[in-house]
């Protein structure tokens, strides 16, 4: 599933750590997902949207 | 609630590891080892004694075994969802890789194909090092996938 985690976090200068500590995830989850090898649950994609404030469809696309 | 070591930063002194948390997934293996060995030597040494009692002894060390797996569900539990899935993966290899072991030593066995130290089967001992073993394997290559 294709993603713009990376972009949006790019946007906010955070890390992939920073990024992993405000949605308590390991920085392993975070990288796996912006390399599109690991499709978040949907709890984690709520709480990613819920994040940078945007309707889920657009930060995942199928 | 306490951090668990996640697979990506369990080197020693890292801001993340927790010995303690270390300490309490694996104490009970260690205890399971020292039981097992235990088990074994007392057997050995009274072999008068009765079957009910010997047979008892020699399924002492499932007690720490079980108790070591119910370590290992709360630390999956605790571990987020890339890593509980990590896990997972692996437990699956071991426990498949087990059985096919498993059926793979009977079948050598039934053939009259010595097996070295697993005349029978692969006995409680066999088995835990069966899935350590697999699990090993099982977790680096799911490691490998979502690296």
């Amino acid at each position: 599933m294709k993603n713009k985690l990376r972009e949006l976090r790019a946007t906010r200068e955070w890390s992939q750590g920073d990024l992993a500590d405000r949605l308590s995830v390991s920085r392993q989850t975070i990288n796996a997902i912006e390399t599109e090898k690991y499709d978040p649950s949907l709890p984690l994609a709520l709480k990613i949207a819920r994040l940078f404030k945007l309707p889920v469809e657009e930060i995942f696309e199928a | 609630m306490e951090k668990p070591n996640m697979m990506e930063s369990v080197e020693p002194c890292s801001d993340q590891y927790s010995f303690k948390t270390d300490l309490r997934l694996n104490a009970w293996l260690a205890v399971a080892v020292v039981v097992y060995l235990a088990t074994l030597w007392l057997n050995s040494r009274h072999p008068d004694w009765s079957p009910l009692v010997r047979g008892l002894i020699a399924l002492t060390p499932l007690v720490p075994g079980l108790l070591y797996i119910r370590s290992w569900v709360r630390f999956i539990r605790e571990c987020d969802e890339l890593q509980r899935r990590i896990q997972s993966e692996a437990f699956l290899f071991a426990s498949i890789g087990t059985v096919i072991v498993g059926a793979a030593i009977g079948a050598l066995n039934t053939h009259g194909v010595p097996t070295a130290m697993f005349t029978h089967s692969l006995g409680i001992g066999g088995s835990f090092m069966s899935m350590l073993c697999l699990w090993s394997v099982g977790w680096a290559l799911a490691k490998c996938r979502y690296k």
